[in-house]
């Protein structure tokens, strides 16, 4: 009996013996000169276990078997290691390309947005010092006054994006149909837009409409951008549409008009920066309003999106997703 | 210097902004001493002693913030308008510090400057602190913690968004002015847009509501039809 227990244990150990010595050793190896691992670990394991083996004479061949899986295992991960390192590599390659773009881009449309209305007030300085007739003059002077403008418009614009980049936002409860009311009243007071009709739709049960947490101001700031958007590429004959709903997750404002609608091609770029659509090259803005749109509502952990269609059904619908509480 | 044409101090580095303000202001009936840095600012405000400091902030030599600071340390509280935006709460505590009368921010309209600097010089008590630099403003029973951001009224702590309170103090440290909507907006929300005369109106109502003013008889705000709002309650800075 006592034999007995006595081969098993010999036999127990013929085989442990050589993969405790060996992991010994790699182990070693790992702290003498660590820079080498997981290479010199998985290269010393098999032969240490096949000398040790050997000298062991039984089990010399499992223990050479279970060497090599281990080196294969190890030799896989680290391959694989390096292919994902390799993998971030191009991945971070193709952010900095893509920011590097996206400035590269901005620059050259913010350059466009200068360009203009400073040649305007360039031309108008020069008429106002050679004009002869007051008349004329005057003109000049309106001609700098809406270059002015312009330029001050674009700036106050480039000032909020970079402002909401820094400031932290509120995070108070902010009464949605109040909201789109506040947005209607200050549009209509717009020139030029008091006769144009805008339609807001609030459901009335389950009443009152969920608040969404969040910057009042900024919100506020967010929807007029929208409905001042939709006048500006709609004509008299068009109905725009300012609606709120919820769908127990979120609360959806969507801001609707039966426009002419935007080319396929545009619809991924307009929240770009200072992105003008091949419709929007003549329209009065700073190319900055869906921008500001978009960076409002991503601080809010809400979505933009867009849908748009040129041919009838005809229109565009702008599409605010924000989280309730 | 010059006799009753009272003479504000300009200092901004760019030829441009100065040479074309210098004469608006000299027409509206002051005298201009233009320089172009803040260490030449230092000096002519104590040679001259004008009504009136403009200081740009970004200035070679010595920045505006650094001039104003040395000047309030000199203790020559002679009124100032710091060409700059005050938005972040820090930026604030920083304001408060430095002591400055008015912000104005680039780019301005020149009869906004104007408005500005007759203001300043209405509510300037020569030699004396302004209220900008008090750290406690009181008035009646309202009290405005300004560096812990805290007002109580009646001995009870105002429960105010940071929004509201910015467009208090605002109110507090300018007494007696109407203060137009589309100032309050530059002033405490950093930008004016078309739809934030609506936004000042929504916050006022939340002060009223907090301090308990009936706008038909005001004992704080009141409502300038077509201007905007005045602070009518007598006001003493502390600190």
């Amino acid at each position: 009996m006592m034999r007995f227990i006595r081969r098993r244990w010999r036999r127990i150990l013929y085989i442990t013996l050589p993969f405790v010595v060996g992991l010994i050793f790699s182990l070693l190896a790992q702290l003498l000169i660590p820079g080498m691992f997981p290479l010199l670990t998985s290269i010393d394991f098999g032969p240490i276990a096949l000398v040790f083996g050997m000298t062991i004479r039984n089990p010399a061949v499992v223990a050479f078997v279970f060497g090599f899986i281990v080196t294969a295992i190890i030799l896989f991960i680290y391959y694989w290691d390096r292919r994902r390192i390799a993998q971030t590599h191009t991945l971070y390659a193709d952010y900095l390309q893509e920011a590097g773009d996206k400035r590269k881009n901005f620059l050259r449309r913010l350059d466009h947005e200068i360009k203009n209305p400073l040649t305007g007030l360039r031309a108008a300085l020069v008429n106002l010092t050679e004009e002869k007739t007051e008349e004329e003059r005057e003109r000049a002077v309106g001609n700098a006054k809406r270059a002015v403008e312009r330029l001050t418009r674009l700036l106050t614009d480039l000032r909020k994006l970079s402002d909401l980049e820094e400031r932290a936002i509120e995070r108070f409860p902010v009464d949605v149909p109040e909201l789109l009311d506040d947005v209607v009243t200050a549009v209509r007071i717009l020139p030029a837009r008091e006769k144009r009709e805008i339609h807001v739709l609030i459901p009335k049960v389950p009443s009152p409409f969920p608040a969404v947490i969040g910057d009042r101001d900024l919100l506020l700031l967010a929807v007029y951008n929208l409905v001042e958007n939709a006048l500006k590429f709609t004509s008299d004959e068009d109905s725009i549409e300012v609606r709120a709903l919820e769908d127990g997750r979120s609360i959806l404002i969507e801001v609707a008009d039966s426009g002419t609608g935007i080319p396929a091609e545009d619809l991924s770029k307009i929240f770009e920066e200072l992105y003008r659509g091949s419709n929007a090259r003549g329209t009065e803005g700073s190319g900055l309003g869906l921008a500001l749109v978009h960076r409002i509502v991503t601080l809010h952990h809400g979505g933009v999106g867009v849908r748009s269609s040129q041919t009838e059904p005809r229109g565009t619908v702008f599409t605010v997703r924000l989280p309730r509480r | 210097m010059s006799l009753d044409r009272p003479t504000i101090l300009l200092a901004d580095d760019d030829p441009t902004i100065s040479d074309s303000l210098a004469p608006f202001l000299e027409r509206a009936g002051f005298h201009v001493l233009a320089v172009s840095d803040g260490v030449s600012a230092l000096e002519k405000a104590q040679a001259h002693h004008p009504e009136l400091i403009i200081l740009d902030v970004l200035m070679p030599r010595m920045d505006g913030r650094e001039t104003l600071r040395r000047l309030r340390k000199l203790n020559i509280w002679t009124p100032t308008i710091l060409l700059t935006q005050v938005g972040e709460a820090s930026e604030r505590a920083l304001a408060l510090e430095e002591g400055a009368d008015d912000y104005l921010n680039k780019p301005f309209d020149p009869h906004e400057l104007l408005a500005r600097i007759r203001a300043v010089l209405r509510r300037a008590r020569p030699g004396e602190r302004s209220l900008s630099a008090a750290w406690l403003l009181t008035a009646n029973d309202l009290s405005l913690d300004r560096r812990a951001r805290r007002a109580t009224y009646a001995g009870k702590v105002l429960e105010l968004t940071p929004k509201a309170f910015a467009v208090l103090e605002h109110l507090m440290t300018h007494p007696d002015e109407a203060i137009s909507r589309e100032r309050l907006l530059d002033v405490v929300w950093g930008w004016e847009y078309p739809a934030g005369t609506r936004t000042v109106d929504t916050r006022m109502a939340e002060l009223r509501r907090a301090l308990s003013d009936d706008p038909a008889e005001p004992r704080f705000i009141e409502t300038i039809p077509g201007e905007g709002y005045r602070f009518i309650a007598p006001v003493r800075g502390e600190g």
